[in-house]
């Protein structure tokens, strides 16, 4: 497994640089992906990001991979123009709940935020099979692959 | 959080005829109804932004408000009658929970009934799974508790009986499999005070009389007025009631049933001595393609089946030898009852509403607003009759589709569903509402609250899902209904006269629902159809039709409406299997590929030997969401069979890298051309977006045989949407633009084709293809044989032959 980076690190550095330079080159964009705009806003010419920093790559799909219990997601309070952060309760029926009382403006700046979120909370090892304790059972659609 | 919802009896309604809405009011003494026609549902300020238009007609104007709820969660009930007035009984059945214990926060924590007559207030008797998930019966306030938990998705068989002469109650507990460590389950004996006492209250399979008098709400309910609770979520086979306590052998001989006809020989029961005391016993595996429950018993006392629970289903006799449950009724027994299954409302009209005759053919809703800012829309479709049309264009909205994708949960239940979008999923409003009122229903891409595949949808509940203003998690931009009103929006500025017709009138008028039409549009992703449907468009393209595929992933998955709401309406319910391959988000069990509407083989029509690639020439690829790109014209653009689509777009021209989903013409979901899965041999590739895609996008499983890397855009050749033209039979033709974000970008730059090259696309194709008359016929020399491998779609060797 590849570890997630930690704080003060090179690496953590150089991952939330990257991150951030390419989700703000999506805003304006209907989706994202962190990948580099050539033209802020255009998706005609991408590059960077997910396709040239396999680290990057690889700690995003691992925080993608998270299961659904606890798992940050964006709450768009307001359409077009107010999101906030929530975390999946994992239980049919409960409803995600606000993490704090940040009101982004943006909805991509969202995405980054949940991605400074997650690096601090995952720990380097996150991911091992200890992790997914409730990964055995079939058809329990909070697992990453149904 | 939603104070207002909504929804109508029609999807498509004629001009004349009349339309009701049901509207749930919680909280606003009153609310506005004002009938709007809908334009454009994206409220992207990249676009031209949200744009209705009020229609000035009668019905406009304030109600008073009022709440309505939805009961949902399946069952059968038989109304009270002397027959289920038992004092002494047995019951037994089998059962496969899959949810027998519950999180105390779980939405419907609690105790389910498996078979009862049996209320909190008036007492009566039942046979439960307890909180702890535990067989439990219940005479009255008496609870006779069993010692072992009952094992999730597994078989077991239980019976209790009950003597009233001694009181003494035996509850049996048996696993259909035990494990080697399993300890016994031995029965549990017990003495109870008083024989069950009796009341007006229904019997009950998979559930239990929650209250018999359940106030205004309850009207929404079946039956009306009493609020069924304890809602069991697994599969049930072979319910039986007797009126004595049996012997265990005696319950051993009455597992075989009743059988109908053999009175002469040994009465109705499993022997003379037992059809004496037989009350019900139901065999599910009659009438799968209704909502009644058969009693083979003496008394008749057949089950009404409420809320459609999912039927087909193996039951504990299944042998593994017959997968379709036609050719062997007897092993598919089963019902499997879910806490949330939906097939109605049931809400009060709150008004009614007679179209005008001369009201054109569009998309219209009824918007509902109230003094507080609560909103939500009701969208409907003003359908011309057969023979009445008023335009040479016609619109399908894919309305299976619609029902497909109704109130979809993943973004909230599917932690997996954000390596699909590779980004954090967004929640709407509609969402988060949908996330705490599970009552509502689910799509077909969700799981039941208990984790298995939902295979049923009804149109008959409010479903947030079609709404304008609602952007998908899938793409954080409009997806289904408001990403098809982009198409309305480019035909409305660009001053085209259309019609709306549904997949629901397609599927029950046939071609002549389209034969009146030079051109039949779709939207951007029809991917739910049946099979009438497909017919249809067959025989509408052979006959001389033209049809443009406006999007991608279509003509996918096999539906099927089910017959028994025909009484309803047309289409109210659609059945969808997902098997053995295609996109699933989850997957059907074995022996339950058949459906139970009409006993179809589902799943992919493609493994019904009907591809995809045969409707309008091309399919479904590869998918990705998180970014779309554009496409380039090929060579074979300038083939004078097709050059005229292309007039005033230049040979270099990046097309459409510019969009309202994705940020690009070409993105989400993908079709190519492929000779070797049911293109014409004769398609021409126009344009591609070959080698434009990111690692988001991935290779569909159905198109590889095994896991292995190198399936991703940047890597894999399939991974791209091609625009193809091919001619058809009788001066007709198909243009596929192959990409459900394609679209998008027609509402770029306000629609105008001079400013917008998907627009000058759009409009160059649909501008002949809506003419009166046989399209102008291809160059003599394209007539030439063609093989289905030989064919290339990169250098395109027919045109490279022909030198072009």
């Amino acid at each position: 497994m590849i570890s997630i980076p930690k704080k003060g690190t090179p690496e953590y550095d150089r991952l939330v640089k990257e991150h951030e330079e390419c989700i703000r080159s999506m805003k304006g964009v209907a989706g994202c992906s962190i990948l580099k705009c050539a033209t802020p806003g255009d998706t005609t010419v991408v590059t960077g990001g997910i396709h040239e920093d396999f680290l990057l790559n690889r700690v995003l799909l691992r925080m993608r991979a998270l299961p659904a219990k606890g798992k940050l997601v964006v709450i768009c309070t307001k359409v077009e123009k107010e999101w906030r952060i929530g975390r999946l309760a994992g239980i049919r029926g409960v409803p995600p709940e606000f993490v704090d009382s940040r009101v982004f403006t943006d909805e991509q700046e969202v995405q980054h935020a949940i991605f400074l979120m997650r690096l601090d909370e995952m720990a380097a090892h996150d991911g091992m099979p200890e992790h997914f304790h409730e990964g055995w059972k079939r058809r329990d659609d909070n697992w990453t692959a149904t | 959080m939603m104070r207002l919802t909504g929804y109508a009896d029609k999807f498509s309604v004629h001009p004349g005829d009349k339309i009701k809405f049901y509207v749930n009011c919680d909280g606003p003494a009153k609310y506005k109804a004002e009938i709007v026609k809908m334009i454009n549902g994206d409220t992207n300020p990249r676009g031209p932004g949200f744009i209705e238009k009020p229609i000035s007609v009668s019905v406009n104007g304030e109600y008073t408000g009022r709440k309505q709820v939805i009961h949902s969660g399946s069952y059968g009930y038989v109304a009270d009658n002397p027959s289920l007035r038992v004092k002494s009984f047995t019951i037994q059945v089998w059962v496969w929970p899959t949810t027998p214990k519950t999180h105390p926060k779980y939405w419907k924590h609690g105790a389910q009934g498996l078979v009862t007559k049996w209320s909190p207030a008036e007492g009566g008797y039942g046979l439960f799974i307890n909180e702890e998930g535990k067989p439990e019966l219940r005479i009255n306030g008496t609870k006779i508790t069993g010692s072992a938990p009952l094992r999730d998705h597994a078989w077991h068989f239980l019976a209790a009986t009950y003597d009233a002469a001694t009181g003494e109650a035996i509850l049996y507990h048996e696993p259909q499999i035990t494990y080697a460590l399993d300890p016994e389950v031995p029965p549990v004996v017990a003495k109870v005070p008083s024989p069950p006492s009796t009341s007006g209250i229904p019997l009950v399979i998979a559930g239990y009389t929650g209250s018999s008098n359940g106030g205004v709400l309850a009207n929404s309910s079946v039956p009306k007025g009493m609020v069924i609770a304890g809602h069991y979520n697994g599969k049930i086979d072979s319910p039986r009631l007797c009126d004595r306590a049996l012997s265990r052998l005696d319950i051993e001989t009455m597992k075989l049933g009743c059988q109908t006809g053999m009175d002469e020989r040994r009465g109705s029961g499993p022997t003379p001595r037992l059809s004496e005391c037989v009350v019900g016993a139901w065999d599910f595996s009659v009438g799968i393609n209704t909502i009644v429950g058969t009693d083979k018993g003496p008394y008749l006392n057949n089950a009404a089946i409420v809320n459609c629970p999912t039927r087909a289903m193996t039951g504990y006799n299944w042998s593994g030898h017959n997968f379709d449950w036609k050719h062997a009724p007897a092993e598919y027994g089963a019902i499997h009852f879910h806490d949330d299954d939906i097939d109605d409302a049931r809400w009060d009209a709150d008004f009614q509403w007679e179209v005008p005759a001369d009201l054109k053919s569009a998309c219209y809703a009824a918007k509902l607003t109230t003094a507080d800012g609560d909103e939500d829309y009701i969208p409907f479709f003003v359908v011309p009759k057969v023979g009445q049309e008023t335009a040479k264009i016609a619109v399908m909205m894919p309305t299976i589709s619609y029902m497909a994708y109704a109130n979809e949960h993943l973004a909230n239940n599917a932690g997996g569903a954000e390596l699909l979008v590779y980004r954090v999923p967004i929640m709407q409003h509609q969402n988060m509402f949908l996330s705490e009122h599970r009552e509502y229903g689910g799509s077909i891409y969700d799981t039941h609250t208990d984790g298995s595949g939902l295979c049923l949808s009804s149109r008959l509940r409010p479903i947030l899902s079609i709404r304008p203003k609602y952007d998908h998690f899938l793409m954080q931009a409009p997806w289904q209904y408001p990403a098809d009103l982009h198409l309305i929006y480019w035909l409305e500025v660009n001053g085209y006269n259309y019609d709306v017709i549904t997949d629901e009138d397609t599927n029950y008028d046939g071609v002549a629902r389209l034969k009146g039409y030079n051109v039949v549009i779709t939207g951007s992703h029809p991917e739910h159809n049946s099979g009438p449907q497909l017919d249809a468009l067959h025989n509408y393209t052979q006959q001389g039709g033209r049809l443009m595929y406006m999007g991608a992933d279509g003509w996918y998955w096999v539906h099927s409406y089910h017959p028994a709401y025909d009484h309803l309406g047309r289409g109210i319910v659609t059945e969808m299997r997902r098997c053995e391959s295609g996109i699933r988000t989850w997957r059907a069990d074995p022996g339950e590929y058949y459906h139970q509407s009409t006993g179809e083989l589902g799943g992919m029509w493609r493994y019904r030997g009907r591809y995809l690639h045969t409707v309008a020439g091309t399919g479904m690829s590869s998918e990705g969401f998180d970014i779309s790109s554009y496409y380039t014209r090929t060579p074979e653009s300038n083939d004078p069979r097709v050059a005229w689509a292309f007039d005033g777009i230049g040979q270099d021209e990046m097309l459409g890298n510019f969009g309202l989903v994705g940020g690009g013409a070409a993105g989400t979901e993908l079709d190519i051309v492929d000779t070797m899965l049911g293109s014409p041999p004769h398609t021409l590739v126009v344009a591609t977006s070959a080698g434009h895609h990111t690692e988001g996008y991935l290779l569909v499983m159905e198109d590889f045989g095994f896991n292995q890397q190198g399936l991703d855009g940047t890597q894999h050749p399939r991974v791209r949407s091609d625009i193809a033209y091919h001619e058809t039979p009788n001066g007709g033709g198909c243009f596929a633009f192959s990409s459900i974000a394609f679209c998008g970008s027609l509402p770029w730059n306000n629609g105008d084709p001079a400013k917008n090259n998907i627009s000058r696309l759009v409009k160059n194709v649909l501008d002949r293809f809506m003419k009166d008359g046989p399209l102008p016929p291809p160059p003599k020399d394209a007539y030439i044989h063609r093989g289905r491998a030989e064919y290339d779609p990169a250098g395109n060797k027919v045109s490279t032959a022909r030198g072009i």
